[in-house]
């Protein structure tokens, strides 16, 4: 690639041979910063550039065509009395709220479970609670359709079977429920093996130690496999966190954000108000907003995990 | 006696959750599999069948011929081979840079690198949309695959296994007047194939799997992948479910097909965050 020799075809006078070697000599000084380049040049036009440009949209009001108008903060003091924003923001808090309590203790459940000296046929489980993270989120949510079916859906169909009236999963009321189930489905299977990690690097010894102490099974559990967890426990709530705050297909295939916007997500109403109502600001306001959210989550449980402190 | 009793108990206790778990998460494969043979009326049927009373295979006939499945299928497949190509190559390189090389603002610029995997989709979203309908991307590959070509991911990867190329090869190769980008090419790459491997499988599964991002950039139809037809399928065909379970089902295909042979990538791929915390 660089490999460009200096003064085409003639060579061996005195002028090139310094040059080459002048290239060989600073080759590998420029060379790291044209290897980096890419990312760099792709990051400041792809990534940075439009999270500024997000920012300016987000104080002027322009339906993608036409000139702007500067409204200064007017999206986002709109946006707190917005009745739509203000529900999506409280369903985005439900799943991530839900997601910690269904999908992390299950996965650290059946990580313990794999795990421990009961149990064989490990890779089976752990294979087969990973499989439906292969499935697109597309293809997960349709299946579920189907099985959320109020008249021949298959969940519906076995409560009748235990006598259990059916129920309405994408009605309101248990639209979000529904989506968190999706989300359980795709996504429990790869926090086990992110929890099966996290106890493998437990080193045994501890756990030998805290039998010659005398500690039963609880007290291993909960002074040494709990401490031991802690910084994959850090990176499966982080991970979960922001990525429950940016569900998009599920709502958006099972209920279409509906019925009455139970469902909609941030990420769904920034989508409608950019996409379909052609609000550019007011949807890069929303934009910000959830910006401002994850950045604040993520700063706070890096902070309550003490991924600041010094000896860690 | 007493001990082994309760240590039974217990053991049957885990097994039963988990074989109980383990039949929850197979479930709708099955479910999703065994509809894609039947008729919509028994799909609507009050008792569920398994095994379809009459099995046939008009489902798939018709989501090839009624909704060009086949040319999705290869819009997604020419998307995650260019992605993934591309990918492992920009990655692989500036890995390469930063495990190899020292040079001023290296610590800073790798910070920033870091920093960029915290800028979150959704806010970059319009103005994103906005500045490739201005280059003129819009409705075209190129618009699906440039913007998220270079991710910060796979350069962190990258980097933590050049890191044990042995320096001596690449000095030993330099005085032998190899150029760096050659050094890179065929001294360091051959080396690192295991973790392009694992790199590969996460991102070919990333751009098949992906969503929102095709669905605004792709406007005419004939261009769009299959998570972008399957999810309009939602809409236009809304009680055909055994035609969209036949699209669910071969749509996964090739990911299952590349999860067996390359079982062991795919999950070191997937947790490798978790390994690096």
């Amino acid at each position: 690639m660089a490999s460009v020799s200096i003064g085409g075809g003639t060579s061996n006078t005195d002028e090139e041979r310094g040059l080459r070697a002048w290239w060989s000599r600073s080759q590998r000084k420029v060379v790291p910063y044209v290897f980096i380049s890419p990312f760099y040049i792709l990051f400041i036009v792809f990534s940075v550039g439009p999270l500024i440009y997000a920012l300016y949209l987000s104080m002027h009001r322009w339906p993608g065509t036409g000139s702007m108008r500067h409204v200064g903060l007017g999206n986002y003091t709109y946006l707190a009395g917005d009745p739509v924003f203000l529900k999506s923001l409280w369903n985005t808090v439900y799943y991530a709220i839900g997601a910690f309590l269904f999908i992390l203790p299950l996965a650290l459940l059946l990580a313990l479970l794999i795990n421990s000296t009961l149990i064989r046929l490990k890779s089976l489980f752990r294979i087969g609670y990973f499989l439906p993270i292969l499935t697109s989120t597309v293809a997960a949510t349709l299946i579920f359709l189907m099985i959320f079916n109020n008249q021949f859906g298959l969940i519906n169909q076995g409560l009748a079977l235990l006598g259990i009236p059916a129920l309405k999963w994408l009605d309101e009321e248990l639209v979000k429920i529904s989506v968190l189930a999706v989300a359980t489905w795709r996504y429990a299977g790869i926090n086990v093996l992110y929890f099966l990690t996290g106890l493998q690097s437990i080193p045994p010894d501890l756990y030998e130690a805290a039998q010659v102490d005398g500690a039963g099974t609880w007290a291993q559990f909960r002074y040494v496999t709990i401490p031991q967890l802690r910084p994959i426990a850090l990176f499966v709530g982080v991970v979960t966190m922001i990525g429950s705050f940016q569900f998009f297909a599920e709502p958006l295939i099972l209920a279409n954000g509906g019925p009455n916007d139970a469902s909609l997500t941030l990420a769904n109403y920034l989508y409608r108000m950019g996409f379909t109502h052609a609000k550019l600001g007011y949807g890069s306001a929303i934009g910000w907003v959830l910006a401002l959210i994850i950045f604040g989550l993520s700063f706070i449980q890096l902070y309550l995990f003490g991924a600041f402190r010094k000896d860690d | 006696m007493d001990n082994t009793l309760t240590r039974r108990a217990q053991r049957t206790i885990a097994y039963g959750f988990l074989f109980f778990i383990l039949i929850s998460m197979a479930t709708p494969f099955v479910w999703m599999i065994s509809n894609t043979f039947k008729e919509q009326y028994e799909i609507f049927q009050l008792r569920p069948t398994l095994i379809p009373e009459e099995p046939h295979l008009r489902n798939y006939v018709r989501l090839f011929a009624e909704f060009d499945f086949a040319r999705h299928f290869l819009n997604s497949a020419f998307i995650a081979v260019v992605h993934t190509a591309a990918h492992l190559f920009l990655a692989s390189l500036a890995g390469f840079a930063f495990a190899k090389y020292n040079f001023p603002l290296k610590n800073f610029l790798f910070l920033v690198l870091l920093g960029s995997m915290m800028v979150p989709l959704y806010t970059i979203f319009i103005p994103l949309f906005v500045l490739v309908i201005r280059l003129g991307l819009v409705n075209s590959y190129a618009g699906v695959i440039i913007p998220g070509v270079a991710g910060a991911f796979g350069i962190f990867f990258m980097k933590q296994s050049m890191e044990a190329v042995p320096n001596e090869l690449l000095d030993s190769a330099r005085i032998d007047g190899a150029t760096e980008f050659r050094i890179y090419w065929q001294i360091a790459l051959p080396l690192v194939r295991p973790a392009l491997a694992v790199l590969a499988v996460l991102a070919f599964m990333t751009s098949w799997n992906d969503f929102v991002w095709p669905l605004v950039v792709l406007r005419s139809r004939e261009l769009q992948t299959l998570p972008v037809v399957m999810a309009g399928m939602r809409n236009m065909y809304r009680n055909e479910h055994g035609v969209v379970m036949a699209a669910s089902l071969l749509s996964t295909i090739p990911i299952l097909l590349l999860f067996l042979v390359l079982q062991r990538q795919f999950l070191a791929g997937l947790t490798v965050g978790a390994v690096k915390s």
